[in-house]
């Protein structure tokens, strides 16, 4: 298929979706399992190429081994793939930031740091169905082509040494950046897809509602600088987009309980990792957002928390010792609440409460390991 | 065609200039900070690291010795457009080593690799009050499992530190030693 044929297809069955152009366009319709292409084609190379990216994937020491966890995206992934299920395997991957991705052998990436910003199942339906989107209208094959001229500039940039290594991880990083038009239809099949799903399509413009709070927050406020955001339409335009493809046909689940008992086994990790980011900012527009969704959840207190001790702007340290507090009075608080609460107190020479506060977390946290240093401040404060 | 050669030549006599031989003896770290060297290491350039000062015994990115001499409160740490912009990541006088380790964690996994501390533990180092941590990282770019160990203290409101850095199994057990010598032997003039 040609480029042209190929985006006016595409247009055409982004078009279908939306109210009031539907009629006057052929509807988009989910196409059949795809065959293996050829080996010898340019599509089978990258095929080829995908499936050694996932070997090394699955060896991975990033990638998340939770039979559990993995079982239960696996299964959005395939109410939302229908038939293409058998063809979509989803990884897991500990890295904190907000991505997904999904290559044309069907290998899926999920990024911890996306499932620990969705609210529900829905919302990440809306992530998932857009990659997926990717995949049914085989985008890659395009970009495939794009890359092309970009492979032999990498291949120069490669023969000298470092300089290549940075060359190839661009390359490797913009391999799926797909153009607008495509972002736009993925969404739009994405939307398509949740809905079949039975999912709540609204939720898909909260995803980008509540990511513009963290780009707003970043003190640069330069959103391209997320690797999902690079080439991708603007939040703002994206969101309304996808609430006016939603409002067509409301209604569906999004099934937030079920996602907060599926994710809670690795909150905290997921927290800890945010939290040393070091980007204070939007940590705190998130964790913000969290506390307000979950007041009574002490791991947000918690998270909050160490992002305003370590930030230690005016007046921070009185609002993390405010939320180590109410951390604490919700109950099953983590143990670092305790030394966050006594490094605190310690520099504010509140020695007694610094001493209690390093000796509740010593008690729970014995084999913790920083306990030596903790253990020295107690007696520091003993004289 | 003649461009590409003339390239080649210019990037690698870069290459060359952006190494020095650090030889055994006493030698002054930044204004304040003297080491004792059992051995010989070697200097890179390392823009991406400043302001640390980059020694490696193997070449980088296989083991790194990070050197920081006199960070002054507020001053912003291996600084990238994006970090320096962000403002995120420097060094302020009152931090409490916890502080310290965070913010090195911080710097560390900016790439997207996981850093586990090991052990943070008091000890003197260059002569002052001090920490001492061990740390696992796994690097994101190429997933290789690194030991990490470091030192450090704040004398007269300035951060110095050493962080040493290499792949677990090998190149980290043959280094450990010479870096835990060179830490005991550091001096901060006052």
């Amino acid at each position: 298929m040609k480029r042209r044929d190929f985006l006016a297809g595409g247009c055409a069955g982004c078009a279908s979706l939306l109210p009031g152009l539907a009629a006057a366009q052929p509807a988009w319709e989910i196409p059949a399992r795809f065959a293996r292409p050829d080996a010898g084609s340019d599509e089978g190379g990258l095929w080829s190429m995908m499936d050694r990216e996932e070997v090394r994937l699955r060896k991975s020491p990033f990638s998340l081994r939770d039979p559990k966890l993995q079982a239960y995206v696996q299964d959005i992934a395939c109410r939302l793939a229908g038939e293409h299920c058998p063809d979509v395997r989803v990884h897991l991957v500990r890295t904190p930031l907000f991505n997904a991705s999904m290559a044309p052998n069907g290998m899926m990436q999920v990024w911890s740091g996306l499932m620990l910003r969705v609210d529900n199942e829905a919302q990440l339906a809306a992530v998932l169905g857009h990659e997926i989107g990717h995949y049914l209208a085989r985008h890659s094959v395009e970009r495939l082509r794009d890359a092309k001229s970009r492979s032999a500039f990498g291949m120069f940039i490669g023969m000298f040494g470092a300089v290549g290594q940075l060359g190839q991880l661009g390359l490797i990083a913009g391999m799926f950046a797909y153009s607008r038009e495509h972002e736009t239809q993925a969404d739009s099949i994405g939307v398509l897809l949740m809905r079949k799903a039975g999912y709540d399509a609204a939720e898909a413009a909260k995803v980008w509602e509540n990511l513009q709070l963290e780009m707003k927050a970043r003190p640069d406020g330069d959103a391209s600088r997320s690797p999902f955001f690079a080439t991708h339409p603007p939040a703002a335009e994206r969101q309304q987009a996808l609430a006016e493809l939603a409002r067509a046909s409301p209604g569906g689940a999004a099934n937030e309980a079920q996602w907060r008992e599926g994710v809670k086994p690795f909150l905290r990790d997921w927290l800890h990792e945010e939290v040393k980011r070091g980007q204070h900012e939007e940590s705190l527009a998130l964790l913000g957002r969290m506390i307000a969704r979950s007041p009574a959840a002490a791991d947000y207190r918690w998270a909050r928390g160490e992002v305003y001790r370590l930030r230690a702007r005016d007046g921070d340290l009185d609002s993390a010792v405010a939320d180590y507090l109410a951390a604490v009075a919700d109950g099953g608080e983590p143990p670092d609440t305790h030394r966050g609460l006594g490094m605190i107190y310690r520099a504010r020479r509140q020695s007694p409460e610094a001493r209690t506060s390093f000796q509740r977390y010593l008690e729970l946290a014995p084999e913790a390991p920083d306990s030596a240093l903790i253990k020295s401040y107690v007696e520091e404060l003993r004289t | 065609m003649r461009t590409l050669p003339m390239a080649l030549l210019v990037f690698l006599l870069a290459g060359c200039a952006g190494v020095a031989k650090v030889e055994s003896g006493e030698r002054g770290l930044g204004e304040r900070m003297l080491v004792s060297l059992d051995g010989p290491w070697n200097k890179v350039s390392a823009p991406d690291r400043e302001p640390a000062e980059v020694w490696t015994m193997e070449g980088r990115p296989v083991d790194e010795l990070l050197i920081y001499s006199g960070i002054k409160n507020e001053q912003v740490i291996h600084a990238t457009a994006m970090g320096a912009n962000r403002k995120n990541f420097a060094f302020r006088s009152g931090m409490q080593p916890d502080e310290i380790v965070a913010m090195f964690e911080g710097m560390l996994t900016r790439d997207g690799s996981t850093f586990k501390l090991v052990k943070l533990a008091p000890a003197d180092f260059g002569g002052a009050k001090g920490f001492r941590f061990e740390y696992a990282l796994t690097r994101k770019v190429d997933n290789v499992q690194l030991s990490g160990l470091g030192f450090g203290t704040v004398s007269g409101g300035e951060l110095f530190a050493l962080l040493y850095q290499a792949p677990r199994l090998a190149f980290f057990p043959r280094h450990q030693p010479q870096v835990e010598k060179m830490a005991r032997s550091a001096r901060i003039k006052t």
